[in-house]
């Protein structure tokens, strides 16, 4: 069964329509990447998705559940991992609170021990407040919080903006480590190279909807198709 | 020592002090002084129950004197009705009002912001008025007398609260016991929650937190705080009036709580004690002292917008920062001892 099956999605902000009839598929253990240029309504598919966004027309299913129905709150529960642009962490609280705030009971200390193993920085800030975290670190943690709620597929929203570049390369490792787990993964990503290297499949948009769909290599191929809809070239 | 030391050494000697005021006060004050610590820790529990929710949900209550006078009215009736003793009619008076805020609560947290703060003083008008009007039950606004009932009683030996010192102490006791019931909670899981919803309620939710569950949960606690308030005040005054459940008083306890520190558990407790020992030394020459409670609070909110606790808290960062470190650590003030921070097994 397909894992996310989005179908004619359609959304507005205000009464502005952000999408304009959105379809996509991301098979299970797949990583799909998202790509377009600023503003063409990338993040708003993931969060109209996920219901943050009032849809307008479409369905999104997830595993065979249609999400209209669905609390956002549920949304975890059912294995939908988010990491939103910016992180979305809860800046007054520790790294540990963050960590185990979704969890309902004790955290599985195998998940635990797996999360440390992947990202130390973390466990020597367990009592730090999130907010005094580097961007990098923050990243991680949205990952690994995402990580102990044991999801089977994760949407991540530009993971690697802002942070610097001796970390972005990690974080690269940490999504390609995720996806071998078998976990999909559905990637909006600004950075290009990282996007095409993390993909088994590629979706391009423009003004709200889904003007394209290739593997990584064949888009490396055709320079013309980068260039048309993302204005820049390899 | 540290400023974390500092703190504990301060709030040890405050408890200290607040156990040694009925044997010390009457040696330099009038024992007038007693009842009015006794006052300030029970109005205290109602600027906790504001505290609870704006401070930790984020939610602005202008209602919580409707569950002060339930609190009021469950301990006052449960006296004259059924001849409870102190203890059953504390706790019928904190059910009832934890009860109310389950009825008022299905439907108020459901908004928040300002609509939130509206619905509230909706509630509590409408409960005001109908308790007015009531007056065969409640008495209205000349409210319900009862004669104090016993708090303890074995063989001979019977303590009543027509006796300062064991009033004072019986109002301290249930005061600590709620507060540390406070502190358990916003320490606890539950208490993360409540934290998480107020810093970003959308992130919360897509966690997996129940956002309607966790402000409906606190909004009951904070009822259950605010019923204890008036049920100790209705003993404290045997008596009982729809008055205080009149908006006025629930804004003076978001005055208290936000001078005394919004989101710290003890600030509230430091807001109600300034303002009404302010109160009491000034309303006696001079009427319109309100002016002044005006303008301290327009102070606090401009110069420790973290209330007094706030102040104080940034104060003990200060000192910190002056010492030379004890134990050198990459992030002074914030480590915790292993065990603290361990996670799962």
């Amino acid at each position: 069964m397909t894992a996310l099956a989005i179908d004619d999605l359609k959304a507005n902000i205000g009464k502005v329509p952000v999408l304009r009839g959105v379809s996509l598929r991301v098979e299970p253990g797949e990583t799909v990447a998202l790509l377009g240029r600023n503003g063409v309504g990338k993040t708003s598919t993931l969060r109209a998705i996920l219901g943050l966004l009032k849809r307008t027309g479409g369905t999104a299913s997830y595993n065979g559940v249609n999400l209209e129905s669905v609390a956002p709150h549920k949304l975890a529960a059912l294995g939908l991992g988010y990491v939103p642009q910016g992180r979305g962490m809860f800046p007054l609280l520790t790294v540990k609170e963050n960590l185990t705030l979704g969890l309902t009971g004790t955290p599985d200390p195998e998940i635990i021990a797996d999360v440390f193993r992947r990202f130390p920085r973390l466990e020597e800030r367990l009592s730090q407040p999130a907010g005094t975290l580097s961007g990098g670190e923050q990243q991680m943690l949205a990952l690994a919080r995402c990580l102990v709620m044991k999801p089977s597929l994760i949407m991540l929203d530009e993971p690697t903006e802002g942070i610097m570049p001796k970390l972005v390369s990690q974080i690269r490792h940490e999504i390609d480590e995720i996806a071998k787990r078998g976990i999909s993964v559905l990637l909006v990503e600004q950075n290009l190279r990282t996007a095409l290297r993390l993909a088994n499949r590629v979706y391009l948009m423009e003004r709200g909807t889904i003007v394209h769909e290739a593997t990584p290599a064949a888009l490396r191929a055709d320079p013309s198709t980068i260039h048309r809809y993302l204005g820049v070239s390899l | 020592m540290t400023a974390t030391n500092i703190s504990r050494v301060a709030l040890v000697v405050f408890a200290g002090l607040l156990l040694a005021v009925p044997v010390v006060m009457p040696m330099f004050v009038s024992p007038f002084w007693i009842d009015i610590i006794a006052e300030i820790l029970i109005w205290s529990l109602l600027a906790a129950s504001v505290n609870l929710l704006l401070g930790y949900v984020g939610l602005l209550s202008f209602g919580q004197a409707l569950f002060f006078g339930v609190g009021m009215y469950g301990a006052a009736l449960s006296v004259i009705h059924w001849g409870a003793d102190f203890w059953g009619g504390l706790a019928v008076g904190i059910v009832a009002a934890m009860l109310m805020a389950a009825i008022a609560g299905s439907v108020a947290v459901r908004l928040t912001w300002h609509y939130f703060a509206i619905i509230t003083v909706v509630f509590s008008l409408i409960l005001y008025f109908a308790a007015m009007s009531a007056k065969p039950i409640t008495g209205g606004d000349d409210g319900i007398s009862f004669s104090t009932p016993k708090v303890f009683s074995f063989g001979d030996l019977e303590l009543s609260l027509a006796d300062q010192s064991v009033q004072y102490y019986t109002i301290l006791l249930v005061v600590a016991a709620c507060y540390g019931l406070f502190g358990l909670i916003v320490r606890s899981p539950l208490g993360v929650r409540f934290m998480a919803v107020r810093e970003n309620d959308r992130r919360a939710a897509l966690v997996g937190i129940n956002v309607y569950l966790t402000r409906y949960l606190a909004f009951v606690l904070a009822g259950g705080l605010a019923g204890a308030s008036g049920a100790l005040f209705a003993f404290f005054g045997r008596y009982a009036s729809a008055s205080y459940m009149f908006y006025h008083v629930s804004g003076e306890a978001v005055v208290w709580a936000i001078v005394g520190g919004a989101g710290s558990l003890l600030g509230p407790l430091f807001g109600t004690g300034l303002l009404i020992i302010f109160r009491e030394l000034i309303s006696t020459v001079w009427e319109h002292y309100l002016f002044v409670v005006g303008a301290i609070t327009v102070l606090v909110v401009m110069f420790a917008p973290r209330g007094l606790a706030g102040a104080w808290s940034d104060f003990m960062k200060v000192i910190g920062r002056n010492k030379p470190a004890e134990t050198p650590t990459s992030n002074p003030g914030l480590s915790k001892p292993a065990a603290d921070t361990k996670l799962g097994g």
